[in-house]
Parts: structure tokens; C-alpha cells; sequence
């Protein structure tokens, strides 16, 4: 099977080169049957890494301990749910999960365009598979998943052996959100490639910035949410396992993540000015240029060594064709931009300065401000040492200091910018509209207070984040009213039917609600609390309103592990809450121990225990345990994310649709009235 | 003099006796808040990659003997900078958890800042010069500002990509 892997890859890299070359013969000829071929030299690209990738989950099903790989990141007693992870637990098969996600979205697209975009869609094959030539050179010839096993005979030629039984999977990777993360976050990043090709295709192509940004706005969206998801699994999974008490420590690996998302993020929002105005079109492309290469970047800093990460692969040398391919594709992007620039040309025209556009430019500069500086904090040890020689670190204070201003600024824009009108805002629209919120952000402050929330960012954050939901809030109830005194639905029907009539702006709203839940999570960071304690059987500790009693301590034996279970009665006001069980895991295979997390959540507060091992002292266990206020609102509000961003996919519901069950032609006259839109519903204004 | 050697040697035994607890670990002392406190401005040097204060491995020795390096300083009367400069010294400039506020760390702190002032300064001129632009001048504008492209090829273009295009 790794030989039939290896060729699948193999004749994969050659299809992929022939629909690039191929691709640009069709272009210049035009020629109809090139055209064909190479477009199906696209699928079967797509379907060659499918077969490739199942071929190497086969072997890790099949124990194959003759493959190198599998050797590395699999064992005999590793459950059947980890091998499917042990896939993208290495260098070389993450690379291969990568294509394969990759041909996931380069076939769909093919597909989806089958028999659409006939003079576009050349081009962006052969952008899309200029893309897949560079990852299937890594899985063929650079981090080849398939190499068999060997060792050196007497000759200096390789003898292939098999192993009885293989290493083992890595304990932090034996956790059942690492199935889910990678998958959802490398979507993310592939899923930025659509865009890409698109956008380039369309500039090669010398189509005015219109028709591209309506052809890729789903597929964008799409990546965005899985790189969202993926980013919050991230958080969770560091959360739960790694036993530190936090969820984001501005390591590069999850800096790299959080790159390509602000670039993204700030181009879903600018995008919008040139659907509405025809405006901004050279930065949208050059968004979008910048956030597929960021997810270029980001690989090449997690796996060249350039800066040191615990998640990373650094002793890997594959960073040099990373930067070749950063190169290359600037220079292309630059290249192409230079030529036709001129149908970029954007109608760029404000009336007011307090507009909607104002505040997409604003917006958009904040969210560059964010990447930027997080982008040069990552470097910054690099920096340092070509410039002075010594290796200055950048750690979490400083990312910290530096991007919470940005993200309150951030916060504040959210909750104005959706409710200034294009064009221009008039005095009384802003009392109008931004009134209440204002005064019920200012009021929740004045009450937090004296409460003892003291901190400067920690007060500003929770006002805006009373204010951005009440202006939230404010705008279902506006649209939701006038729906139900013409409907007389209900007022939660009335909201649905709002928000299906325009999803992208609701779901857009959604999503900003749960953007606003995330921050009243990270504003709780500000109150955390944690003891260590050495403990004995009988012995409790104190932490907040909690008491800890460690009733005992046992061990488990499973089938991949034994585990170290600490038995811990959690007690309030002498009442029993729960029972918990934070455990020490030890993996035979390799040798390797981890943590697992126990966890007494509530919408106010987690109890979070974390065994850390024994004192070497007395031997004795110690418990380590933190109260984290918030934090489960950070991962609600990462769920409403993602389900305002599937909403925001959703086609929009007609407002005929709602008419059409008022049949009796003496309403002819009140229909007409409701036929015309008002301005609180009307369609696209996003 | 039997009496002194007797004495000498009881004294010497009393001391191998007790060399023990000398070699043998102390029980652990849990840093001051103060340490912990300074150690929020350090990275822990085991390669956790975490913040000193932060770093959570029971058994960590590097952690520990870091913040008893704090305690003693501190108990000596050294400033924080002091002992930050020991550090520095003792493990080089990687030891910091964040830039210091001088010399070439200095652009590490002052890049967001500039980042920001200058996009703004871009940005208000930006919306400045949109502001100036007449609404009718703006659809001609963008076609024949000075480009290489007419206006007409402009619309010619555009009505090309909407032909050969579906959403």
C-alpha cells in the first residue's frame, strides 16, 4: 500500500504539471479540447492525493510498522479515533493532509464551476494548480510520508526492516479535539487558496475587481470560519491539556494562526465597500494576496526553526522552500498587479467622513495594525540577533501590552461601524442609534466598579462590550418590530425571519455578538487566581469559594496508558459540588507523560485542577489549581461565531416569500405598502 | 590531650553526621509574592517557553532556582534592575520576557505605535482626498486617470467579465 501511496502522489505531481503548463497553453490557444484536458488534469490531481492520504491511513490502520512514518506516530494499541490524528502528527504527513485538504477545495471549485466562468476558470486552474506543483514537490520529493524503514547494511546501502511495533502517537496529540483542530484550522488556512487563485486568475484574466469578489465572498467565508474554529479548538485544546491555565500564550505557532485570520478578517469587511461602492479594489486584492501568503508564512515559521515554538517542527529543513515559494508568488502577484493594474481602477468618492466607509478603513487599519505587530513581535528575536547579535525573546507581556489597546479599539469600531449609514450619518442618527448603548455601556461601568473591577482595560472592555451588544441587541429589536406589526408573528419569529431575509448582515451581526462574548472572556483573564499545594490523602485547599478535599489517589490502566488519578471532592459553603479527576498519563510507547486537565465549569467561573506531578522533595502530589473567571464565554462565544457565519452563508429569503401566504385581494392596497422595503430592511444593505 | 583529640574528633563526627542535611534538599520554599511578581518579567530557561512565573512543571529546577535567585536578591536589598541585570548576565538577553525600554528593544515597542500613526496619517489622507473627489468626476475619474486604459475599454473589460462570469 505505501508503494501504491507513493505512486498515487507521484502521478499526481504530474497531472498537477500538466494543468499548469497545460493551462497556459489553453489560455493562449483558447484551444477547447486544452481547455477540457487540463481541467480534468485538475481532478484527477484532486483525486490522486485522496487516494495517496487513504492509502496512508490504511497503513496506519493496518499497522504497517514497514513505513517510516508510521513507525514514528503510531503503535499497536493506539485507538483507531488517533490514528485517523496520527496522520497530521508529523511533518510529512501534515504536508500530505495539507494537499489533500487543498484538492478538497481545488475540486470542489472545479467542480462548482464545471460549466460556469468558461474564460476565468483557466486561469484560476492554473493559479490553483501552480499551488498544488509546490506542496506535491514536498510530499514527493522533499517529506515523503511513504519512505519505508531502513537501516544501513555493511555496504552502506539501506536494508528495509519492519518494526514489531511503533513508537507511539504524542501524548498532547492523544486528546479528542486534536482530531478536530488541525483539520479545521488547516481548511482555514488551504480554504484561503480559493480566494487567491480567484484573485489572481481574475487580474491575469483583466476583469475590473467587480465579478471575482462576488465569485469567491462564500468560499472566503468559509475559510474564515474554519480558521475561526479552528484558532478557538486551539485555544481549548492548550486549555485542557497542557495544564497552564491558559488558553493563548502568543507562542508563534498560534501567532501564525492568528496572521492570515486578521488579514482575512479585514477583507471580508472591505469587501463590502467595493460590493456597495466600487471602492477599494487594489487593497482588496492585495488583501487577499497577503492573507494567502501569511498562511504561507506562518508554515514556513513553524517549521523552519526561525523562532522557537513548543508546538513546532524545528529541526525541520524545509523553511528554504517555503521562502522560495513566499518569493516566487510576491513576485508573481507583484508582476501581474504592475501589468494590469488599470482595471483596478476603483470609484473611490466619500461624502462624510463619519460614514460606513470611514469606518471599513478604520477598521481595516486597526486589524493591519494587529497582524503587523504581531507579525514583527514574532520576529523580533530574529531581528535582534542580526542586529546586535543576541536573541531578545518576545513573550505574552509583551504581545499582551501591545495588542489590547488594539482589540478594544477593535471592540469599539464594531459596535459603530455596522450602525453608520454608507454615505453619510446624520447627527440625529448617531443619538439615535448610539444613545442607549452608549449610556447602558456607561451605566454596566459605574456599576462594575464599585463591584471591584478596577482595571483600566478590564472597565473599558466590559463598557464596550455592553455597549457593542446593546447596539447588537438594539438592531434585531428595531428590524424584528417592524416585521411583527406586519406580520403579527411573534417577536422571535419576526427575528428569524429578519435575519433570513438578510444573512449576511444579521449573521454578520451574530458573529460580532460572539466576537463581543470572546472579549468579556479574555477581560476575565484580569481576575485570575491560582494555588499550588503539596497534598496528602485527608488533606483539603482553599480557592476562592471552593475547598478541595483529596479523598484519594488510584491508578488506571488503559489500553495506550496508566494514569495517575488524583480522586478530589470539590466542596461550597460545605456542600458537595462535583467529584474531580485531574490525572498524569504515562504512554509506554514512548515513554512520554502528559497531563489531563480536570475542569468544574460554570458560566461564571472554571474550576480548573491540574495534577502537576509529585514534589521531588516529599513525593508528595501536587495540586496545582486556578479559578478562571469568563472563560466559558469565550468558547460560547466562539460557537456563535461560527453559527453567524453559517448563517451569513445562507441564501437570503425573499421578502416575497413572507407575502405570499396574504392572499385576499381586498389587501391588494396594504400589500403594496409592504412590498416597498424600508430602510431598516432593505436588501444588501449589509 | 586525649581529651582535646576526643573532642576534635566527636566534633569532626558531629559534622560528617550532619553533612547530610546540608547536601539533602530543604524543604521547598515557596517564592514571595515579590519574586513572583519580578519573575512575570522573565522567561523560564528550562525551554518551556513559558513566562518564569508561569512556568507550571513540578520539579522544574531552573524555574525554582530562578525565583530563589529573586528571593536572594531581593533579601540582599538588590533593585529590580539589579537583578534583572544578573540575569542578563547569567543567561544573555533571552532571559527577558518581554523587550527592555532601551536601545535597539526600543523598535520592538515603538513599532505598533508608528504601524498606527502612520496608517492613520494614511488613512486620514485617504478619506481626505476621497472627500475632495466630485461625485460626478468619479465614475470618469477612475477610468481615465491617467492610466494606460480608456474609459471605454474600462467598461469594455467590465462588460466582458460580466458575461463570461455567474455568481
Amino acid at each position: 500500500m505505501d508503494v501504491f501511496g507513493s505512486f498515487a502522489l507521484l502521478l499526481s505531481f504530474v497531472c498537477a504539471v500538466y494543468a499548469f503548463v497545460g493551462g497556459i497553453a489553453a489560455i493562449r490557444t483558447r484551444h477547447p479540447l486544452l481547455v477540457k484536458s487540463t481541467r480534468q488534469a485538475g481532478l484527477a490531481t484532486c483525486g490522486l492525493i485522496f487516494l495517496a492520504t487513504f492509502s496512508l491511513e490504511y497503513l496506519f490502520f493496518s499497522d504497517n510498522f514497514s513505513v517510516a512514518y508510521v513507525v514514528a506516530h503510531s503503535n499497536h494499541s493506539l485507538s483507531p479515533f488517533y490514528k485517523v490524528a496520527a496522520l497530521w502528527s508529523g511533518q510529512e504527513g501534515s504536508l500530505l493532509f495539507w494537499s489533500f485538504l487543498l484538492a478538497v477545495y481545488v475540486f470542489s471549485a472545479l467542480i462548482a464551476y464545471r460549466n460556469k466562468n468558461g474564460e476565468l476558470m483557466p486561469y484560476v486552474g492554473v493559479v490553483l494548480a501552480g499551488v498544488q506543483i509546490f506542496f506535491l514537490t514536498l510530499n514527493n520529493f522533499v517529506a515523503s510520508p511513504f519512505k519505508a524503514l531502513g537501516v544501513p547494511g555493511v555496504n552502506g546501502a539501506m536494508n528495509l526492516v519492519a518494526r514489531g511495533d511503533g513508537n507511539g502517537l504524542n501524548p498532547l496529540l492523544q486528546y479528542p479535539e486534536m482530531v478536530i483542530h488541525p483539520p479545521n484550522l488547516y481548511s482555514g488556512y488551504t480554504g484561503f487558496t480559493i480566494p487567491f487563485a480567484f484573485a489572481l486568475g481574475a487580474l491575469l484574466a483583466r476583469y475590473p475587481g467587480e465579478k471575482w469578489i462576488h465569485l469567491t465572498r462564500k468560499w472566503t467565508m468559509i475559510a474564515w470560519g474554519f480558521q475561526t474554529a479552528g484558532i478557538l479548538l486551539g485555544a481549548h485544546w492548550a486549555y485542557a491539556v497542557l495544564g497552564w491555565g491558559g488558553y493563548w500564550a502568543w507562542d508563534p505557532v498560534e501567532n501564525a494562526s492568528l496572521l492570515p485570520w486578521l488579514t482575512g478578517t479585514a477583507f471580508l469587511h472591505s469587501v463590502m465597500m467595493q460590493e456597495k461602492r466600487g471602492m477599494m479594489k487594489v487593497w482588496n486584492v492585495w488583501l487577499v494576496f497577503s492573507t494567502f501568503l501569511l498562511c504561507i508564512l506562518g508554515t514556513f515559521l513553524t517549521r523552519s526553526g526561525v523562532v522557537s515554538s513548543v508546538h513546532a517542527f524545528a529541526s525541520s529543513n524545509i523553511g528554504s522552500w517555503f521562502v522560495g515559494f513566499i518569493v516566487v508568488i510576491l513576485l508573481v502577484c507583484l508582476a501581474a498587479y504592475f501589468k494590469n493594474r488599470d482595471y483596478l481602477k476603483s470609484e473611490n468618492q466619500l461624502d462624510s467622513i463619519v460614514s460606513r466607509e470611514s469606518s471599513f478603513l478604520f477598521n481595516n487599519l486597526i486589524l493591519l495594525v494587529s497582524c503587523v505587530a504581531v507579525l514583527s513581535g514574532t520576529l523580533f528575536p530574529v531581528f535582534s540577533e542580526w542586529f546586535t547579535g543576541d536573541r531578545i525573546s518576545v513573550g505574552t507581556p509583551f504581545f499582551n501590552k501591545v495588542n489590547i489597546p488594539i482589540g478594544l479599539l477593535l471592540l469599539f469600531l464594531t459596535g459603530v461601524g455596522p450602525l453608520l449609514a454608507w454615505r453619510k450619518t446624520s447627527l440625529d442618527s448617531l443619538k439615535r442609534n448610539f444613545g442607549w448603548p452608549l449610556l447602558m455601556g456607561l451605566v454596566a461601568g459605574a456599576t462594575a466598579f464599585p463591584l471591584g473591577v478596577r482595571g483600566f482595560y478590564s472597565l473599558i472592555c466590559l463598557i464596550l462590550c455592553i455597549f457593542v451588544a446593546s447596539t447588537i441587541t438594539m438592531e434585531f429589536y428595531r428590524g424584528a418590530k417592524v416585521i411583527r406589526a406586519r406580520s403579527g408573528a411573534s417577536f422571535l419569529a419576526s427575528a428569524v425571519d429578519l435575519t433570513m431575509r438578510n444573512t449576511r448582515r444579521y449573521g454578520g451581526y451574530i458573529v460580532h455578538m460572539g466576537m463581543v462574548l470572546i472579549f468579556i472572556g479574555i477581560a476575565g483573564t484580569a481576575f485570575n487566581r491560582d494555588v499550588q499545594k503539596e497534598m496528602q490523602i485527608g488533606s483539603t485547599m482553599q480557592i476562592g469559594p471552593y475547598s478541595l478535599l483529596l479523598q484519594n489517589i488510584d491508578n488506571k490502566q488503559e489500553k495506550n496508558y496508566t494514569a495517575e488519578r488524583m480522586v478530589i471532592e470539590v466542596t461550597r459553603d460545605n456542600k458537595p459540588v462535583m467529584m474531580l479527576y485531574p490525572e498524569r498519563r504515562i504512554f509506554p510507547a514512548n515513554q512520554a507523560s502528559g497531563t489531563m486537565v480536570a475542569i468544574y465549569s460554570t458560566l461564571k467561573q472554571d474550576l480548573y485542577v491540574v495534577y502537576a506531578g509529585q514534589s521531588p522533595d516529599t513525593q508528595a502530589p501536587v495540586i496545582h489549581v486556578y479559578l478562571n473567571p469568563l472563560v466559558k464565554c469565550i468558547w460560547f462565544g466562539g460557537v456563535i461565531v461560527v453559527l453567524g457565519t453559517l448563517v451569513a452563508l445562507l441564501p437570503n429569503r425573499r421578502a416575497v416569500l413572507v407575502l405570499s401566504a396574504v392572499q385576499e385581494p381586498t389587501r391588494v392596497k396594504s400589500l403594496a405598502g409592504t412590498l416597498t422595503p424600508s430602510p431598516t430592511l432593505r436588501e444588501g444593505h449589509d | 590531650m586525649i581529651k582535646a583529640r576526643k573532642c576534635f574528633l566527636m566534633m569532626l563526627l558531629c559534622a560528617a553526621g550532619s553533612l547530610p542535611l546540608l547536601i539533602a534538599p530543604l524543604p521547598a520554599q515557596q517564592p514571595s509574592d515579590r519574586a513572583h511578581q519580578i519573575g512575570g518579567k522573565f522567561m523560564c530557561m528550562c525551554g518551556c517557553n513559558q513566562v518564569l512565573s508561569q512556568c507550571n512543571h513540578v520539579g522544574c529546577t531552573v524555574s525554582t532556582a530562578m525565583l530563589k535567585e529573586v528571593d536572594q536578591g531581593l533579601a540582599r536589598g538588590d533593585s529590580e534592575d539589579t537583578i534583572t541585570q544578573a540575569f542578563v548576565q547569567e543567561f544573555g538577553t533571552k532571559v527577558y520576557a518581554e523587550p527592555p525600554h532601551s536601545g535597539f528593544s526600543l523598535v520592538a515597542w515603538s513599532m505598533p505605535a508608528v504601524y498606527l500613526a502612520l496608517g492613520l496619517v494614511l488613512v486620514l489622507l485617504v478619506i481626505n482626498r476621497w472627500r475632495k473627489r466630485p461625485v460626478h468626476a468619479v465614475s470618469s475619474a477612475a477610468a481615465a486617470d491617467n492610466s494606460g486604459i480608456s474609459a471605454e475599454m474600462l467598461e469594455r473589460a467590465r462588460m466582458r467579465a460580466a458575461r463570461e462570469t455567474q455568481d
